[in-house]
């Protein structure tokens, strides 16, 4: 099996990097936390990653639209190797902050094998203001994405001003014709949200919450797995552990969020 | 060239701006819009092509997928626009990120004359709007005049080519800088110099500071640099030195405290050396988790076997009621840069917020700088920015109002960081400066902002009082200096750090030079935003996001290779010596040249008359109010109180979750949406154990004494960490003191003495509380000005001052926070009981304020009693016979069950019949047993069949079993004495009243 070395870009305001970090490591892979500048500098090379991380925070303070002055920093310096990289058959995963750099870099949707084009957006939340709040998630099980195998449904937080995905209506067919929408704001039981607030947070079209690629390995979200990475993070673990012990069962310690990150690592693992 | 860029959202989308600004105007004012869109405009000097400033415009500040744009006024139809933009100076963060962004872009580096500003204009249609209502919404609602200016435009006046004709906002000082000599010829004219340079010296220290220049071993001394009489900058020096903010004259002040009705008088010779010191470091000794307090930027508290955490509160007031947004991000940034700057630096995990604000209806007279309503906006704003985007989670906040609080809100802000115990084999929390070390400068650079801001809030305001000292903090540029920081003190490469808050280089540099004694600064070095700056403005500006640090010649060359990796401005702005003597330059003029030791030169404590008057002989008694009859409507009445309802939006506002260690969150139960009893976190996320961290504030106790306002607040701190699983053995305290002039004055302040002898009886609480709960105070701060003049209808100025206030904030360490606990019932059929003793304690509760009416009988804390409850049941928590715990506090039973019923999800019967009470301060009626405000109260819930040991634990305390959980109903029901039905309410009800005041927000 091979080894996986995952990126977590870390610099200019993002603030995911340790968890995200972490749960790489609880998933298996060896995380490196790399600046956003060292791997301009060429100090640190792309080539000897197998996942890279655009993980959640304020990079650039969100002015002039998250995750774009990112986008565009990456794209004027190592725009090349980042389409190699993809076109290597890594993984990239891109998180909150991470989704909307991947989105203005044009990395996703990746339609047409075109990863430059900025076809979709990530804008404010029709509520008109930031929001951390725990959603739920249903996942389509049709969707070539390598990060949710065997994933239905999901409990993640979402923490953002502008999380609102949009994008013209041939756009959204395609994704949705191609199964690039991955995970959907939904009830507890899995059924779309149906843009109803507060289930799904920010008015996302389609109750998106996530996309990928069409190969499936690039994949971008605005909720948090990596703060499901105890099970002490989610919002009812008080109230399920006592429930479950009055069962005479005991709370699962693996977390959905783990898992997401332990498909991505065996995917690595386990292709040639 | 100057050259500008406007930028839209396309017109089928939602513009979140603009639809805020309708609900604002039609809520704050009853004022329609039909519509509003937002532009934003960037503004940029520099000579840049046709094809850059298109490039720009794509590539950088247009979304294709969104928005519009354009080099010329976007043609946007309108009746009104409003053009909102900032006054020079005021820091443009998204103009600084542009600058970044376009600089790094093009590979073009601006000149000291370019810049880039951002603004923006609201586009309204709104037909028949006349011109006073638009300026109204752009004064009172889109802008501050201390920080922004705003123009209006009708349609008809609008020109299509200039559009609203932005100017850079560009300061130009066109000033030569000086070091001015001061003449200190007598006392009187330096105390004219004092009133004339807004010096806010102390008309004691006087005598002092001219006995110092005028000494002849000091003139000699200061010949050989070429100085006489003091200069500007020297004055400038003493007086931030000397200020209340730095210096904490009030608490180290000499009180003459004398009971009125006993005649006896005490002479209490400094507060915090008697009442917050000494029991400190008697209880550091006692306990080895303690690692250091009471010298630093925070206290320290060993977390685990290779971490220390660190805990620190600040309030930010003044600048906060001139410009709640600036003052409160401003607030939050600068108090996370104090565990920043602890020992040799530590990363920030948590924060919090407490606000004490006005009645957001308040329609009256008065004029307070902002209305309490758009002052809370600009606030919640404020610390949603500076906390979200520096990466920290806020982890707990309560918002309180009171009328009290028009005068001068309250803004709390709580930070707390994690740091490993040792860097490179030596303890991280030592830290020292040495003769040759050089001095850095590292972050922001240096403008006007903030000059006096020290002084400033060490006054109550007057007419007089500056405004240029608010400022808007700037959380990107320090997130960047954060992380860099963190990295050197890996390597090891800073002896000493510490932040650059009030008094900026003079208070950090002058501080940190005591230790290696001495230094010499070269002003001349320091990074300005703008040319122009006097030498004394360079030395006490408050311009945010620095720190000074102390880094070995050897290492500079690492240290400034790191600070060019992450973008972060460093620069060697001095070097640290051992003469003895603060040495100013600024080229080869010497600008100040005096002994490190002088401030210890014998300044005068100040001193107060203390008058104490008991809530007795100032004529307070307990109301006369029969038992009501209707107890359902009453409650419901009480839950849609301000303080009692539902603050879910603010919190929501906040990210509580990231770095991944949430364990308890600041709202819980099934729908996530009741307040919390503590947070709960990990901030060593690969381990099991948790930071439990708890406040409380409960002001209008010292409407009746401010003795038991501090017992109760202390001891609600310490029950909130019990109830979710914290440690009894391992409680920090932090004091955080918000308190009104204590200065008598038969004109100005006339119940100065009192006010002075609520302090001395506060402290004196604070003390016992601590020594009791053995809780060593890791941190403190003291706001001592809590007052406002504010304009009347007739021209008059009312003064209106805060409640004597402490928001009290406790930590504790949980080794394993799996056996945390909520307080929502869970299990249908588990039992629930009410641990410790209901008296009649009603006095400034919240069901007499429902009848304007005060009370006498405060609720009393029995420490002792109180200890021994809290051990035995944190006992039951760790031996997992609990399902749920709650620490009863504001509202008491009435208000706590209806949180838990409504947490649960669940129906709850409840017999008041078997309380526990406590006959001692009167007999209780259904409703004291409902609304009794006692200390020291839980309420559990545990599965029945743990009936028996918990009984047992239980056997020494006073606890009852009142009532079961039950899934056959969703009410709440409440029997009382007589086994008469009190309440009978649907969760569904409850909710609603819960939600009523402020549910629609977001």
């Amino acid at each position: 099996m091979r080894k996986v070395n995952a990126l977590i870009l870390t610099g200019f305001g993002l603030n995911c990097d340790n968890e995200t970090a972490h749960v790489f490591e609880l998933a298996g892979a060896k995380a490196h936390k790399i600046h956003i500048n060292t791997l301009i500098s060429g100090k640190v090379k792309l080539k000897d990653f197998q996942i890279l991380v655009f993980g959640g925070g304020f990079s650039w303070g969100d002015d002039h639209g998250a995750g774009v002055i990112q986008a565009l920093k990456l794209k004027d310096h190592i725009g090349k190797e980042l389409l190699s990289f993809v076109d290597q058959g890594n993984l990239v995963i891109g998180i909150c902050n991470g989704f909307q750099a991947l989105v203005n870099l044009g990395l996703l949707p990746g339609l047409d094998n075109d990863y430059t084009k900025r076809s979709v957006a990530i804008t404010y939340n029709d509520c008109g203001n930031f929001r951390d709040q725990w959603v739920h998630l249903t996942a389509n099980k049709k969707s070539p994405c390598v990060f949710t195998k065997d994933i239905d449904i999901a409990d993640f937080p979402i923490r953002h001003g502008e999380g609102k995905f949009i994008a013209d209506k041939k756009i959204i067919d395609t994704l949705i014709s191609q199964n690039l929408i991955v995970f959907q704001y939904a009830d507890k039981s899995g059924t779309p949200a149906k843009g109803s607030f507060p289930l799904n947070p920010n008015g996302s079209i389609d109750d998106i919450a996530g996309i990928c690629d069409p190969t499936g390995r690039v994949f971008g979200l605005m909720p948090h797995p990596e703060a499901y990475n105890h099970f002490t993070n989610h919002p009812d673990w008080t109230r399920n552990t006592q429930i479950l012990k009055r069962a005479g069962k005991s709370f699962d310690q693996v977390t959905i969020g783990v898992k997401l990150f332990k498909n991505g690592v065996d995917y690595i693992k386990n292709s040639v | 060239m100057i050259s500008g860029i406007e930028i839209a959202l396309k017109k089928e989308l939602k513009d979140a701006r603009g639809l805020g600004l309708q609900k604002k105007a039609d809520s704050y004012f009853g004022i329609k819009i039909q519509d509003a869109r937002c532009i934003d405009i960037v503004t940029i000097e520099s000579d840049l092509d046709r094809p850059q400033l298109e490039m720009i415009k794509g590539e950088i500040l247009t979304n294709p997928v969104t928005q519009i744009s354009s080099l010329k006024p976007l043609d946007i139809q309108f009746d009104w626009c409003i053009w909102i933009g900032f006054r020079p100076g005021v820091k443009d963060n998204a103009g600084a990120t542009a600058l970044e962004a376009i600089q790094d872009h093009l590979g073009k580096t601006f000149g000291a004359d370019d810049g880039i500003y951002t603004s923006k204009r609201y586009c309204l249609t709104a037909k028949g709007l006349k011109r006073e209502d638009v300026e109204k919404l752009a004064s009172a609602l889109l802008s501050n005049s201390i920080i922004q200016q705003f123009k209006v435009f009708h349609i008809d006046q609008w020109d299509k080519l200039t559009g609203a004709n932005v100017k850079p906002a560009k300061v130009i000082l066109d000033h030569t800088p000086t070091c001015e000599v001061i003449s200190i010829g007598s006392n009187a004219g330096l105390a004219d110099i004092s009133d004339q340079r807004n010096l806010a010296l102390n008309i004691l220290d006087i005598p002092v500071i001219r006995e110092y220049f005028l000494d002849s071993k000091v003139l000699e001394s200061r010949a050989e640099v070429g100085l006489k009489e003091p200069t500007d900058l020297e004055l400038e020096y003493i007086s931030q030195a000397r200020s209340d903010h730095c210096n904490h004259n009030s608490f180290q002040g000499t009180f003459r405290y004398k009971d009125a009705d006993t005649k006896k008088e005490v002479l209490e010779k400094n507060l915090f050396k008697t009442y917050i010191k000494e029991p400190t470091l008697k209880l550091k000794e006692q306990k080895e988790w303690v690692v250091s307090v009471l010298w630093d930027n925070a206290g320290v508290g060993r977390f685990d076997e290779k971490n220390n955490y660190v805990v620190t509160g600040e309030t930010h007031n003044s600048p906060s009621n001139m410009e709640a947004y600036g003052g409160a991000i401003t607030g939050i940034v600068g108090v996370y840069r104090d565990p920043m700057g602890t020992g040799l630096g530590s990363k920030l995990f948590m924060g919090s917020f407490g606000y004490c604000v006005g009645d957001i209806n308040y329609d009256g007279p008065l004029q307070p700088p902002l209305h309490p309503r758009r002052l809370l906006d600009g606030v919640i704003e404020g610390v949603k920015d500076g906390g979200n985007k520096s990466g920290v989670p806020t982890t707990f906040g309560q918002t309180l109002f009171d009328k009290n609080y028009m005068g001068k809100s309250l803004v709390f802000v709580t930070a707390l960081g994690i740091m490993p115990n040792q860097v490179k084999g030596k303890p991280s929390h030592k830290k020292t400066t040495s003769p040759g070390d050089l001095i850095i400068m590292s972050g922001g650079r240096v403008g006007k902002d903030g000059i006096h801001g020290v002084t400033a809030s060490s006054e109550s305001y007057s007419e007089n009082t500056p405004a240029g000292h608010v400022q808007i903090g700037d959380p990107y540029t320090q997130k960047k200096m954060h992380d860099f920081l963190l990295i050197c003190r890996d390597e090891d490469l800073m002896p000493f750090i510490t932040d650059n808050g009030g008094g900026g280089l003079s208070s950090s540099i002058g501080e940190s030079a005591m230790l290696s004694n001495g230094c010499v600064v070269w002003l001349d070095k320091v990074p300005l935003k703008y040319e122009g700056l006097d030498m004394w403005e360079i030395w006490i500006s408050e311009s945010q996001e620095r720190m000074t640090i102390a880094v070995r010649p050897e290492d500079l060359d690492r240290f400034m290779e790191l600070s060019a990796e992450h973008e972060v401005e460093s620069t060697v702005i001095g070097e640290y010596t051992n003469t003895g003597k603060l040495h100013i330059k600024y080229k080869d003029e010497t600008c100040a040249y005096v002994d490190m030791d002088l401030l210890e030169k014998g300044f005068p404590s100040w001193e107060f008359d203390a008058i104490w008057v008991s809530p007795e002989t100032r004529g307070l008694t307990e109301p006369v109010i029969s038992s009501p009859s209707d107890y359902n409507k009453l409650l419901l009445k009480i839950l849609e109180r301000p303080n009692i309802a539902s603050k879910e939006w603010i919190i929501r506002q906040y990210d509580h979750e990231v770095q991944g260690g949430s364990v308890i969150k600041p709202l819980i139960g099934v729908k996530h949406n009741i307040p919390s009893d503590a947070s709960v976190t990990r901030p060593v996320i690969e381990s099991q154990k948790g930071l439990a961290f708890s406040q409380s504030l409960l002001p209008w106790y010292s409407k009746i004494d401010a003795y038991h306002m501090m017992t109760c607040t202390i001891d609600e701190a310490v029950r909130r960490l019990i109830a979710v699983g914290g440690n009894f053995d391992h409680i920090g305290g932090l004091d955080n003191f918000c308190w009104p002039n204590i200065q008598f004055d038969p004109k100005n302040n006339p119940d100065g003495k009192f006010k002075a002898a609520q302090l001395v009886r506060a402290c004196r609480a604070l003390k016992e509380g601590c020594e009791k709960y053995e809780i060593p105070l890791l941190s403190g701060k003291d706001s001592m000005y809590v007052d406002g003049h504010l304009q009347g209808e007739f021209g008059e100025r009312v003064k209106m001052s805060a409640m004597e206030t402490i928001q009290f904030s406790a930590t504790s360490v949980i080794d394993d926070v799996s056996k945390c606990l909520t307080m929502e019932p869970k299990v249908s059929g588990d039992l629930v009981y009410v641990i410790g003793t209901t008296a009649n304690e009603l006095g400034a509760s919240e069901y007499y304020d429902l009848f304007d009416k005060t009370g006498l009988n405060v609720p009393h804390v029995d420490f002792d009693k109180f200890k021994n409850i809290y051990k035995i049941l944190q006992e039951t928590i760790e031996s997992e016979l609990l399902a749920s715990c709650h620490a009863v506090a504001r509202g008491g039973l009435g208000v706590h069950l209806s949180y838990m019923t409504m947490a649960g999800g669940l129906g709850l019967d409840i017999d008041l019949s078997k309380l526990p009470t406590d006959t001692n301060r009167g007999t209780l009626l259904d409703e004291t047993m409902l609304y009794s405000e006692s200390a020291g109260r839980f309420i559990v819930t545990i599965a029945p069949e743990n009936r028996p040991r918990f009984e047992k634990l239980l056997n020494s305390i006073s606890s009852a079993c009142i009532g079961t959980i039950t899934d056959k109903h969703d009410h709440l029901k409440i029997a009382g004495h007589y086994k008469n039905t009190l309440v009978d309410l649907s969760i569904n009800n409850i909710e609603k009243a819960f939600n009523k005041t402020f549910g629609d927000m977001i």
